[in-house]
């Protein structure tokens, strides 16, 4: 369980050591998005591991497809005019919430077994 | 609790995740806060106000105030009193670049659409007065080419334009050198924008006619057909 809080660890540091990315303010928004879907891989990839479902395969195609396609959903909504942004933000907002209540589900199903 | 499964595939995509927000977060700072957008509803709402302002004190005027006022006033609002304020100059010249082989040379040179740009521009920023190479522009001023040279008020003017707008400087030189905007579209053809911001400029007054041919005053409502 602590290795996803190393990793995270680790990607701060190096994203506050390396030099500055610019990012457009057109791109903030999808990176943001693109952000939150990773965030939501990452918490399935974690509820997997604890449900002893977890495929790697799975997990990292899974991670850069649902970055892309956050993106794409995104940058489709910004060109059309629509703010699919929102259906992006919503969505993921609540499958990160449902993993997390699976994780806890299962944390605390095992703790007592200890 | 064994975690194997999947733990390096999860180390990594937390590293990416974390790499991920901290440029989220370093953008983030960067944008300007929402503040500035509300500041351009800010200064379109105090423009109203003005506005608002102005048509109320003609009407104190109106009712029964110093008749002479109220002419200057409205002689003031019709162009045809010179005046002096704040506000910027800007010249203008055709393009004196070596023109890129196989264009059309007609590119290079000012067009009434170039001017016509800057005096929107400027007007959009609140330009209360402007004139061109000493022509005052009124609302029926016309900018329109006549072979090489524009047609301004009826007279024919030619290069180098001097362009004068009195309002807030910082408005007007900031409409014309937005990022797209006029004076980067005119630059790519060779023709620059000298833009100069003054404390006292004087505009001169609109010496032309006035043409009643076809509009009469109407004592009917505006309405929207």
């Amino acid at each position: 369980m602590i290795y996803p809080i190393i990793g995270m660890a680790m990607g701060i540091c190096i994203g506050i050591i390396m030099p500055d990315l610019s990012v457009s303010p057109d791109m903030a928004k999808l990176l943001a998005t693109a952000l939150l879907a990773c965030l939501d891989s990452v918490f399935g990839g974690i509820r997997a591991t604890l449900n002893k479902n977890f495929n790697n395969r799975m997990f990292l195609v899974g991670f850069f497809s649902n970055a892309f396609m956050a993106a794409i959903f995104v940058f489709v909504g910004l060109r059309l005019g629509i703010d699919l942004y929102f259906v992006v933000l919503i969505t993921f907002g609540m499958r990160i919430f449902q993993n997390m209540a699976r994780i806890r589900r299962k944390l605390l199903v095992y703790k007592p077994e200890k | 609790m064994r975690v194997q499964e999947g733990k390096i595939a999860i180390t990594f995509a937390c590293v990416l995740l974390g790499i991920m927000l901290v440029t989220q977060y370093k953008a983030a700072q960067s944008v300007l806060p929402v503040t500035s957008q509300r500041a351009d509803e800010l200064i379109s709402k105090v423009r109203d106000l003005e506005a608002d302002n102005k048509s109320l004190k003609k009407q104190i005027s109106e009712l029964g105030g110093d008749k002479d006022t109220q002419l200057q006033e409205l002689r003031y609002d019709a162009g045809v009193l010179p005046v002096e304020g704040p506000g910027i100059i800007v010249t203008l010249d055709d393009s004196t670049q070596p023109k890129m082989q196989g264009t059309n040379p007609n590119l290079y040179i000012i067009h009434d659409e170039d001017l016509l740009r800057i005096v929107n521009e400027l007007r959009a920023a609140g330009a209360e007065a402007l004139s061109i190479n000493g022509q005052r522009l009124i609302g029926t001023s016309e900018i329109r080419c006549v072979g090489p040279n524009i047609n301004i008020n009826g007279k024919i003017l030619s290069p180098p334009f001097e362009i004068k707008a009195i309002g807030d400087m910082h408005s007007l030189s900031g409409a014309l050198n937005l990022r797209g905007g006029v004076k980067e579209s005119l630059k790519y053809w060779g023709i620059e924008l000298q833009i100069r911001k003054l404390e006292m400029i004087v505009v001169p007054a609109y010496e032309g006619a006035f043409r009643h041919e076809y509009a009469r005053i109407s004592k009917k409502e505006a309405d929207n057909s």
